[in-house]
C-alpha cells in the first residue's frame, strides 16, 4: 500500500518532470524530486522514504540527466545532487518518525492521565471495599473491553476463588499475588494464558481476560493495580480507624455505665444489709420497728430488680440480639396489660385513657415493657396527684401514640438526649434512676423500625411513639 | 398419706430459694420437701407421692421439661414452674406441655400461695369434686348450667364463642391458659394458626363485661403467654 503510494509519487514527479523539462533548468526537475522524497518522508515512514529517494535518485538520472534515457552520468557535479536527495529524504524521514513518535508518547501519557482519572473518581467514590470491587469492575470493562475481575485476598493470603476461573487460572493468579509479578499474554511470566493478572500488592490481583490491548494500553496496569491497591488500603485504614474510635468510645461508655450502675447497685444494696443486720442484731425492737426494717428491705430488693431488669433488657436491645416477634394485636390490649403491670405504681393518680379501636403490629411483650418504662418515668417526674393522659390514634399506615404529663417537661434543646444511655436531664436530681429506661423505649421502638420524640408542652412534657403498620390487619370476622 | 397439711416438692437447686420457700409454706400450712437436682425429684416423687410440685426450668442437670413430661405422663399431679422474666416462650412451652401454672422469679408469698390454691383447687376439681356450677365475683355471675352471664344482676348477651371463652377461663378461674389451649378449648383444633380470633373475640367479651376494657379486672393479659381469669 505505501509502497504503491511511494512508486505512484515518484511516477507523478517523473511526469510533472517531462511536461516541465523543457521549460525548465535540470535542477528545478531535480527540486520536483526532492518534494516527492519529503511527503514520502513526512507521511509513510523512514524506510518507505529511503526506497523513494533512492527511486527518485534513479528516475532522474534516468529521464532526465544526460544522457537522457540511459543510466549513465556525464557530469561529476550531479552525483552530488543524488546524494542531497538521499540526505533530505533519511533526515526529513527521521525528524518526521520522532515528532510522531513524541506525539504518539504524549497522546498515550494523555489517555493514561486520563484512565487513572477516571478510576481514580471510581475510586473515590464511598463504599466499603465489596463496592469498590464491583465499581472497579465495571469500570475496567468498560475501559478495557474485556472481563474484568478483581480476585481479594483474605487475611492469611489466600486469594478468593470465582467461578469464571478454572483451577489452574486460579493457580496462575495466586502465584502472580505471591511472587507480586504480572503473568500473562505481554508479560514475561506464562504468556500463553488467557488472563492477563497484575499484583495489587497485599490487597490481592486485577485479572483481565482476553484484554485486546497493545504494550502502550497494557503498561497502564501496574498503574491501575496500584491505584486500587492505595484505595484499598484506604479503605482498611479508615475501617480501622473507626473501629478504633467505636472501641474508645465503647470502653467510655462502659465505664460511665459501670461507675453509674454500681453506685445505684450499692445504694439498695446497702439499705437492705443495713436493715437485715439490724433485724439479726438489734434486740428488744418493737414489733412497728421491725416491720419499718422489712419494709425497707422489700422496697430497696424492688429497686435492684427493677435496676437489674432494666441492665438486662439494656444489654439485649444494645447487643442487636433483640429478636421483634410483631403481630397484629388489639392497642387496647397491649395498653391494658402494660397497666396492669403498673396498677400498684399508678395508685389511686388520675390516668386518662383514649385508644382507637383497632389493630396495631408489634412485639407486644416488648412494647409492654416500652409503656411501662413510658408510664413509669412519667409519673416519677410530675407531681403526685397530677393528670397523666395516654392516646393512641391509628393514621394511614401507623400508629400514633402520645403519653403527656404536667412535670416539669425535658430539658430545653436537650429533647433527643433524654433518650442517650444514662442520660439524666438536670431537673432529675433528686429522682432514683440511673437513666435506662427511656434507652430502653428507643432502643425497642427502633427494633421495630418505628421512632420516639420528646418534646415540651405548655405545661409539661409528652413522648411520642410512632410505629408503622405494614400489610393488612386481620379481617374481624371471627 | 392423708395428711391435713398438702405437701409440696419443690425441684430447686438455689438454697435461699428453697429457704424462702420452706418458711413460706410451712408458715401457710404446707408440708414441702426439696430437690435440688432433677436426679432427686425423679428419685423422690414416685416415694412421696406429693400433692403439689414446684419445678424451676433451670437445673444444673438437666431441662426441667423433661422432668416435666415424665411427672404428667405418670400422674395428674398439678406443676407450677418457676421461671426467669424474659422466657415467655419457656412458659408457653411448659404450659402446653402441661403444666397448670408459673411463677416468674423473683415472686412474693402471696403470689406463690394464690397459684398453689388455684392449682390444688383444680386439681381436686379434676379428680371428681363437683365443679361449682355457678361463679360469682365483684357483681359478676356466671351460671355454668345455664349459660348464663350477669352483671349488677343484669343479664348479658353472649356471642356462643364469646361464652365459650369465658366459660373456659371462669372455670379454671386464677389459673393461666395458653392461647393455643383457648384457640383449641373455643375454636377446636383447626384455629389454632388463627391468634387473631381470640384477640377479637377477647375484646368482645370485656366489652360486654368490663367497666374499663383498656384496665380489665375480670379477664387479665399475661403478655405472651395467654389470658387469666382474676381468681378472687
Amino acid at each position: 500500500m505505501r509502497i504503491g503510494g511511494a512508486l505512484g509519487l515518484v511516477a507523478a514527479a517523473t511526469l510533472i518532470g517531462h511536461f516541465a523539462y523543457r521549460h525548465l533548468d535540470l535542477a528545478d526537475v531535480a527540486m520536483i524530486y526532492l518534494l516527492a522524497i519529503a511527503v514520502a518522508a513526512a507521511r509513510m515512514g523512514r524506510r518507505i522514504a529511503l526506497m523513494t529517494a533512492l527511486l527518485c535518485v534513479g528516475s532522474l538520472d534516468f529521464f532526465f540527466i544526460p544522457p537522457r534515457f540511459t543510466f549513465a552520468v556525464n557530469d561529476v557535479r550531479h552525483i552530488g545532487t543524488f546524494g542531497v536527495m538521499l540526505g533530505v529524504g533519511w533526515l526529513v524521514a527521521t525528524l518526521t518518525e520522532r515528532i510522531r513518535s513524541q506525539a504518539q508518547a504524549a497522546q498515550a501519557r494523555e489517555q493514561h492521565a486520563q484512565a487513572l482519572n477516571r478510576l481514580a473518581s471510581v475510586l473515590a467514590e464511598d463504599g466499603n471495599v465489596q463496592h469498590v470491587k464491583a465499581r472497579v469492575e465495571s469500570y475496567l470493562e468498560r475501559e478495557l473491553h474485556c472481563a474484568v475481575r478483581l480476585l481479594l485476598a483474605d487475611g492469611e493470603g489466600h486469594l478468593e476463588s470465582h467461578a469464571d476461573l478454572a483451577e489452574a487460572e486460579r493457580a496462575v493468579a495466586q502465584w502472580t499475588f505471591d511472587h507480586g509479578r504480572p503473568s500473562g499474554p505481554g508479560t514475561p511470566s506464562l504468556p500463553g494464558t488467557s488472563w492477563i493478572f497484575e499484583p495489587m500488592g497485599r490487597w490481592g490481583v486485577l485479572g483481565l481476560h482476553h484484554p485486546d490491548m497493545g504494550p502502550n494500553r497494557q503498561s497502564l496496569l501496574p498503574a491501575f493495580a496500584a491505584q486500587i491497591g492505595l484505595t484499598l488500603e484506604r479503605i482498611h485504614l479508615e475501617a480501622e480507624r473507626t473501629q478504633a474510635h467505636l472501641r474508645a468510645e465503647e470502653e467510655q461508655l462502659r465505664n460511665t455505665l459501670l461507675s453509674c450502675v454500681s453506685h445505684d447497685l450499692r445504694t439498695p444494696l446497702s439499705g437492705i444489709t443495713g436493715a437485715a443486720t439490724a433485724l439479726l442484731e438489734a434486740e428488744g425492737l418493737d414489733r412497728a420497728e421491725e416491720r419499718l426494717l422489712l419494709g425497707s428491705i422489700h422496697q430497696e430488693a424492688g429497686r435492684l430488680q427493677r435496676l437489674v431488669n432494666n441492665l438486662l433488657d439494656l444489654t439485649r436491645v444494645e447487643s442487636g440480639r433483640l429478636q421483634v416477634q410483631k403481630e397484629w394485636v388489639l392497642l387496647e390490649e397491649v395498653v391494658g396489660s402494660a397497666l396492669a403491670r403498673l396498677d400498684d405504681v399508678l395508685g389511686a393518680r388520675p390516668l386518662e385513657l383514649r385508644l382507637a379501636d383497632g389493630w396495631v403490629q408489634l412485639d407486644p411483650v416488648l412494647f409492654e415493657q416500652v409503656l411501662v418504662n413510658l408510664v413509669e418515668n412519667a409519673l416519677k417526674y410530675s407531681a403526685e396527684g397530677s393528670p397523666i393522659r395516654l392516646e393512641g390514634r391509628l393514621e394511614e399506615g401507623q400508629v400514633v401514640l402520645e403519653l403527656s404529663d404536667l412535670g416539669p417537661g425535658f430539658p430545653k434543646g436537650e429533647e433527643a438526649r433524654v433518650f442517650e444511655k444514662l442520660y439524666r436531664g438536670a431537673n432529675s436530681k433528686g429522682t432514683p434512676g440511673a437513666g435506662l429506661g427511656l434507652a430502653i423505649c428507643k432502643g425497642i421502638v427502633e427494633a421495630h423500625g418505628g421512632c420516639i420524640e420528646a418534646r415540651n408542652l405548655n405545661p409539661g412534657g409528652q413522648i411520642r411513639i410512632t410505629l408503622p403498620l405494614e400489610g393488612e390487619p386481620p379481617q374481624e370476622d371471627a | 398419706m392423708s395428711a391435713a397439711e398438702p405437701l409440696v416438692l419443690v425441684v430447686e437447686d438455689e438454697l435461699p430459694l428453697r429457704r424462702f420457700l420452706r418458711t413460706a409454706l410451712s408458715s401457710h400450712g404446707y408440708r414441702m420437701e426439696e430437690a435440688p437436682t432433677l436426679e432427686e425429684a425423679r428419685r423422690l416423687a414416685p416415694v412421696l407421692l406429693p400433692e403439689i410440685v414446684l419445678l424451676d426450668l433451670g437445673l444444673p442437670d438437666g431441662d426441667g421439661m423433661d422432668l416435666l413430661r415424665e411427672l404428667k405422663a405418670g400422674s395428674p399431679v398439678p406443676i407450677i414452674v418457676l421461671s426467669a422474666r424474659g422466657r415467655e416462650e419457656d412458659k408457653v412451652r411448659a404450659l402446653d406441655l402441661g403444666a397448670d401454672d408459673y411463677l416468674s422469679k423473683p415472686f412474693g408469698t402471696a403470689e406463690l400461695l394464690a397459684r398453689l390454691r388455684v392449682a390444688l383447687r383444680h386439681a381436686a376439681a379434676l379428680s371428681g369434686a363437683k365443679a361449682e356450677p355457678t361463679l360469682d365475683l365483684d357483681g359478676l355471675h356466671i351460671d355454668f348450667a345455664n349459660h348464663e352471664v350477669k352483671r349488677g344482676g343484669e343479664v348479658i348477651h353472649l356471642t356462643p364463642n364469646e361464652y365459650a371463652l369465658l366459660a373456659a377461663l371462669a372455670r379454671h378461674a386464677g389459673k393461666v391458659l395458653t392461647h393455643r389451649q383457648l384457640l383449641r378449648e373455643v375454636w377446636g383444633g383447626s384455629a389454632a394458626a388463627q391468634p387473631h380470633y381470640l384477640r377479637v373475640c377477647m375484646a368482645g367479651l370485656r366489652r360486654k363485661l368490663e367497666q374499663d376494657p383498656a384496665r380489665p379486672r375480670y379477664l387479665l393479659t399475661e403478655q405472651g403467654v395467654g389470658y387469666r381469669f382474676r381468681e378472687s
